[in-house]
């Protein structure tokens, strides 16, 4: 009976939280948050295929850089820790293969309020490159 | 595994907070960085521990720099004001000394030592007690009598040894009243502090 209590309590203080928070982040708008520093850039980008632990992140980071950068465990750990603060990404419970992983790992996700800031940076970096472009520093997109 | 163990000692250098969050995870992201490098040579080993050095470096002051602002100002109003009073002492002090000593101002140089002292342990001992008083939360008055007596000893021993060698009409018992002042001197200051932070919380 009391664990039931328990439970029903966690329940409402969590969906309470969550009403609170999302509500708070509805009014923040992604452009604000602009630029993201590199690190954080690398990492939202490799949570945008998917779930990812540490580790996954860091591989992918080196994988979509071409090993140009390389996020050491100080950096990554806190990127993530400003990342949940900020609301930009949540831990999550689903492993992508249970049989597979190691229970240890925690798995980040991409929230949609990450996923809007990723957006808003891409598009700031999309016009940096129309610029050089224009200035003849890179070559047009045919 | 020595390697594991002994970036588990490096991590000491973060938060408590957030070691105790992230703690497990960084050793556990160290731990297969580390595999990979294995079948690489020195050149490999020597770079990858390079680059985790410079992590640690380089983040756990961030981390640090962040709880120590964490919820509350870093610095108060009464902080700035103590802080700013510290500054201005030392360069009266040192101003003084340097104008007795250029026009030989006797009434001045009666208190070369304790001016000296003054200056020296002010600029050491103020500096321990500032960081550690804000880094550790430690208790302000408590924190500068030990560092004041330790930071005043040393330096009256320092002094003792090097006078002795250099200067043959060296005089310990004035370099103890200098550093006696200066002990006596600092720690009324932090004395006052500490009862205006006091006063402040009591009535915030």
């Amino acid at each position: 009976m009391l664990s039931v209590a328990k439970n029903v309590l966690t329940i409402y203080r969590v969906s309470i939280y969550r009403l609170v928070t999302d509500m708070a982040k509805q009014k923040l708008e992604p452009e604000k948050l602009l630029p993201l520093t590199s690190s954080v850039f690398h990492i939202l980008l490799a949570l945008s295929d998917g779930d990812l632990h540490g580790y996954g992140i860091m591989q992918e980071v080196t994988e979509h850089s071409g090993g140009q950068i390389r996020l050491g465990p100080g950096t990554l750990y806190g990127a993530i820790k400003r990342l949940l603060g900020g609301g930009l990404i949540v831990e999550t419970d689903q492993r992508p293969d249970p049989e597979l992983d190691d229970e240890r790992r925690r798995y980040y996700r991409l929230t949609d309020f990450g996923r809007q800031v990723l957006k808003a940076e891409v598009q700031r970096i999309s016009k940096l490159v129309s610029v050089a472009q224009q200035k003849r520093l890179l070559p047009k997109r045919t | 595994m020595l390697s594991k163990r002994l970036y588990q000692l490096m991590l000491l250098a973060y938060p408590r907070d957030f070691r105790l969050e992230y703690g497990s995870e960084i050793t556990q992201v160290f731990h297969d960085c580390h595999r990979e490098i294995q079948s690489g040579g020195l050149a490999t080993a020597l770079q990858f521990w390079l680059r985790i050095i410079l992590d640690v470096v380089r983040t756990a002051g961030v981390e640090r720099w962040e709880t120590l602002g964490k919820g509350r100002e870093i610095m108060k109003r009464t902080d700035v004001t103590g802080l700013a009073i510290c500054v201005a002492i030392i360069a009266g002090a040192f101003f003084l000394l340097g104008y007795g000593r250029k026009h030989e101002v006797a009434s001045i140089l009666l208190f070369g030592h304790a001016l000296d002292a003054i200056v020296t342990a002010g600029v050491v001992g103020n500096l321990i007690v500032l960081l550690l008083v804000k880094m550790k939360h430690l208790a302000q008055f408590r924190t500068a009598l030990w560092s004041l007596l330790i930071v005043n000893g040393a330096l009256l021993i320092i002094g003792t040894l090097i006078g002795n060698a250099v200067d043959p009409s060296f005089n310990f018992a004035r370099l103890f009243v200098g550093y006696l002042v200066s002990f006596l001197f600092w720690l009324t200051i932090h004395w006052i502090w500490s009862r205006t932070n006091t006063a402040t919380q009591s009535v915030a």
